[in-house]
């Protein structure tokens, strides 16, 4: 008898727990959840924005934010894993079809060597040599406080910074192939900041352990990057998969128009108007 | 093996008991079917890349990062994917950092149990319990963050001379991460289980052999180290096999302080040799478990960790194989 | 094969051999002693050297204040809030992963230990298991991932819009994490059924009872201190682990629950544990914070010391007295 009643309350409390989860979405109203992955430029943008935004509408969504690298945003958002990939590189002709790159700032990238190694600048052909390898101690590069060997930090594969740079800076000249990949902004900054001998790149927002080195003689400055003197500015993106639809069309829409979105991009990097 | 006494017990009589008995064995084969599982859905998705490359898979030749990267930019036809991977450096330094940690904590822990059970005055025999116990427990995070935040720097900034950077700069180059600290932090995190059950291992040896050793005159230390070890030869195995299993799968700590660069130490470079950066296998995986769901180069990534699960599983297969060889001349091994 | 370590007590103190004739000992042996010596003072320098390392540290950026407020996106990260949420990452993936394998645990051993039959089959098993501890961490991760990935799993982590299942949870990584502790409680669940002498299952049987009540009521209670320690063992090693919950647990700052039940909707969604939050924080990760990453490590440290002094005092409770 006593097993029997043991046995019923068992099963009424299994099939309450199970009915629970079908059950209570009936009740609840659906947040809808906009998921964003890619880039680790971008990633800290997304998230200072994404906490503005729920205090605007008053929590009306949920937020996920992954990193990655903005190839990996680009691939997650193309198979419908993600909601918006972020990416910090412009479109490429190997992505996937039917992506929409939704513009929503600009972004100096700078160049970036240890605080005891103050360089005084850089132009393109110097970039291309110690990058690329060909110039290997700092006793070739004029201007370095160091005199050992360079080393050398740069992004992994799936990095749009790593794009970016190569693009802009790099133009045709191969990587040089001993360089450190670093998996984010962060851990170049990082890895920089602690090697006297370091060099690196990393976006404007990731500069404050480093010296930036002026390139083409102008300063890395968010100044100089809203003035368009900086060379090196590129495109920050949130792509989606056709138009953005709903909740993430608002979100997009919040952050290319709104002044709170503005206000809150100007703080390290360059809003769109 | 079943304790279970009598013969009638044996048969089980009623309903309860044999629905139970298959209920049960239902739990045990769960584990054997998520082995299987396991190993066939890592193979099906590594297939591609093996397929691809066949045994120069294997072999040199290349910049691994720089295949990878083709890989990850492979254009998005499936019939245009790149699978090209010679992934001797990452094979060679899982061999290199694995091999010589393992070595290393052989050397320690066989000495250190010798200590433990012979020399070791009462207070630290007891002091030595809690290290032990402590030291292996630690999480392999915590030795990553103290190998990242003190060896590194202290070894990039301070060991490694000028000169050996220079010496191998056109290329790589030597930033404190590097085989040398791997090694290092790895044989800290592997010997204290080594020394666990090597010393439980010695001291279950009957003391009448190393008495009767003692009495031939043959002295203490010599005593232990060919009577004693041997006798507890299949437990020292055991315990290397499991070192080299721990060893082998650590991915997080390595990771952190081996190096980012997929690259081959060459032993011709002398000293500099161990300050070379390299990667492993697992900390390959985890350095790119983000990029798993671009299809090639995910394929490529489970590939790696299907050398690495037929790795562990021959690894436990040869532990298996040198233990109940041993079994004969020796004690039966826990 | 025990897979745990523990060191048993020391052996009675009677001398081996001739006491204070080191000095007619070949040198290779005066050696051999001397490295001894060395090997033993090495072990406790490493280990006093990581304690008080990680004690100053701990204890110059620890502040009751991180213990309690949430981690907190900014640039700085060295000033914005502290690991509560990691804390309860950590709580609720430990609880989750012990709660898997228990029972399964407790099962397989039982069935090892007192049917084990046919017998091949039980060899399989066995071996099983030993392949199961042997597997590295990582690779139990990405089959993880591979597996709950599938669509038919949706419903244990949240499903995009494209209709790509996530397979990133506490769920999931509770799943795998589950089979890190399992050969740990499946070894110490048989080592403790085995040392049950065989006289209190006959006299079970004398009385009547089959074998499954006897397992139940006899065996199983008896068992407990075992089943104790590897419980705790398991646990112990489940907080230490990062790889599993670098890959499965989507890596969020914060908890964020999905829609639906409090806790169901808790456990669908993902977030961050101890260990990833040191790793996160650490130069390797993104945070670039080491004060907050020593901090994070002592408390996990903490936690890790305590569940092995736990296991220390279960194992030292109470003897159950089968003979009078």
């Amino acid at each position: 008898m006593k097993n029997r009643l043991r046995r019923v309350g068992l099963l009424s409390a299994l099939a309450l727990v199970a009915a629970a989860p079908a059950t209570v979405p009936a009740v609840a109203v659906a947040k809808p959840t906009i998921t964003m992955s890619g880039s680790t430029t971008v990633a800290p943008l997304a998230a200072l924005l994404a906490r503005k935004y729920l205090k605007v509408c008053d929590h009306c969504v949920n937020f996920k934010l992954l990193q990655g690298g903005s190839d990996i945003g680009v691939a997650d958002v193309a198979a419908g894993r993600v909601t918006i990939g972020n990416s910090s590189r412009d479109p490429k002709p190997s992505d996937p079809g039917g992506l929409v790159f939704n513009k929503i700032a600009h972004d100096a990238l700078c160049l970036v060597s240890n605080k005891a190694n103050p360089i005084a600048g850089l132009d393109q052909a110097g970039v291309q040599a110690i990058f690329g390898g060909s110039v290997r101690s700092w006793s070739g590069v004029p201007g370095a406080a160091q005199t050992g060997t360079i080393d050398v930090f740069s992004r992994t594969p799936a990095s749009g910074t790593q794009d970016a740079f190569q693009k802009i800076f790099m133009g045709s000249s191969k990587m040089f192939s001993g360089a450190s990949q670093k998996g984010s902004n962060g851990l170049v900054e990082q890895s920089v900041a602690s090697d006297p001998g370091g060099i690196g790149y990393v976006s404007l927002a990731f500069t404050k352990n480093v010296h930036t080195i002026p390139y083409k003689g102008v300063d890395c400055t968010l100044r100089n990057a809203k003035s368009g003197q900086y060379g090196g500015v590129r495109n920050l993106y949130m792509v989606t998969r056709g138009a953005p639809t709903g909740a993430t069309a608002k979100w997009i829409n919040w952050i290319t128009h709104s002044k709170a979105a503005s206000k809150v991009i100007a703080t390290q990097w360059v809003p769109l108007n | 093996m079943s304790t279970s006494g009598s013969p009638s017990a044996a048969q089980p009589r009623n309903r309860t008991d044999q629905r139970a008995e298959v209920l049960l064995g239902a739990l045990a084969c769960a584990v054997l079917v998520l082995i299987a599982f396991m190993i066939v859905f890592v193979f099906v998705k590594a297939w591609p890349s093996f397929a691809d490359n066949g045994l120069a898979w294997f072999g040199a030749g290349g910049n691994v990062d720089e295949q990878m990267q083709n890989i990850f930019n492979s254009p998005a036809d499936p019939s245009d994917y790149v699978y090209t991977m010679h992934a001797w450096p990452l094979l060679y330094a899982t061999a290199l950092i694995t091999g010589i940690s393992v070595l290393l904590a052989t050397a320690i822990s066989l000495l250190s149990a010798i200590f433990i059970v012979e020399f070791a005055p009462v207070f630290m025999q007891r002091l030595l319990r809690p290290v032990i116990r402590l030291l292996a427990a630690v999480p392999s995070v915590v030795y990553g963050l103290i190998g990242i935040l003190v060896l590194v720097p202290f070894f990039g900034n301070h060991v490694i001379s000028d000169g050996e950077k220079e010496s191998v700069r056109y290329v790589i180059q030597l930033d404190g991460t590097s085989v040398l600290v791997g090694v290092l932090v790895l044989t800290v995190m592997i010997t204290p289980i080594m020394v666990a059950i090597t010393t439980d291992a010695l001291r279950s040896v009957p003391r009448t052999w190393t008495e009767g050793a003692a009495a031939l005159g043959v002295n203490r230390f010599r005593a232990l180290r060919t009577v004693g070890i041997r006798a507890a030869r299949p437990a020292i195995v055991a315990a290397g096999v499991l070192a080299t299993a721990r060893a082998l799968g650590e991915a997080i700590m390595l990771s952190m302080v081996s190096g980012s660069v997929g690259f081959a130490p060459n032993p011709l470079d002398g000293v500099t040799f161990l300050f070379e950066p390299a990667r492993t296998l697992a900390a390959t995986v985890v350095d790119n478990s983000e990029g798993l769901s671009v299809k090639p180069f995910g394929q490529t990534i489970y590939a790696f960790a299907a050398i690495l699960l037929i790795s562990s599983a021959f690894l436990s297969f040869a532990g298996w194989v040198a233990r109940s060889s041993m079994r004969k001349y020796t004690l039966q091994a826990r | 094969m025990s897979t745990h370590v523990q060191v048993p007590p020391p052996p009675p103190a009677q001398p081996l051999g001739i006491p204070g004739s080191e000095s007619s000992w070949s040198r290779g042996d005066r050696l051999g002693v001397a490295a001894a010596w060395g090997a033993g003072i090495l072990l406790c320098l490493v280990a006093a050297a990581i304690v008080l390392y990680m004690l100053s540290r701990g204890l110059q950026y620890l502040s009751l204040e991180m213990l309690v407020s949430h981690p907190l996106p900014s640039l700085d990260q060295s000033q914005s809030g502290g690991f509560f949420d990691p804390i309860e990452g950590t709580l609720i993936l430990t609880v989750l992963g012990t709660a898997i394998a228990v029972p399964l645990g407790v099962g397989i051993a039982v069935w090892l230990s007192e049917y084990a039959r046919p017998a091949w089959l039980a060899r399989a098993v066995e071996s099983g298991v030993e392949i199961v501890a042997g597997t590295p961490s990582i690779v139990l991760a990405i089959f993880g991932l591979l597996v709950f990935q599938q669509s038919v799993f949706g419903f244990l982590s949240f499903t995009a819009d494209g209709n790509a299942v996530f397979g990133r949870s506490f769920f999931t990584a509770g799943a795998m994490m589950s089979l890190i502790a399992l050969p740990l409680i499946v070894g110490s669940t048989r080592e403790a059924l085995q040392a049950i002498p065989a006289h209190v299952r006959e006299a079970s049987y004398a009385l009547g009872k089959d074998r499954i009540s006897t397992i139940r009521r006899v065996l199983l209670p008896a068992s407990r201190r075992g089943i104790g320690t590897g419980i705790t063992l398991g646990m112990g090693r489940i907080v230490g682990d990062t790889a599993i919950v670098v890959v499965l647990l989507g890596a969020s700052l914060q908890i964020e629950p999905e829609n639906g039940t409090p806790i169901w909707g808790l456990l669908k969604g993902t977030g961050s544990t101890l260990t990833t939050y040191v790793y996160n924080n650490s130069p390797a990760g993104e945070g670039g914070a080491p004060q907050k990453a020593y901090a994070a490590a002592f408390v996990l440290l903490l936690i890790v010391i305590a569940l092995n002094f736990a296991v220390d005092l279960i194992a030292r409770g109470k003897e159950p007295q089968w003979t009078r």
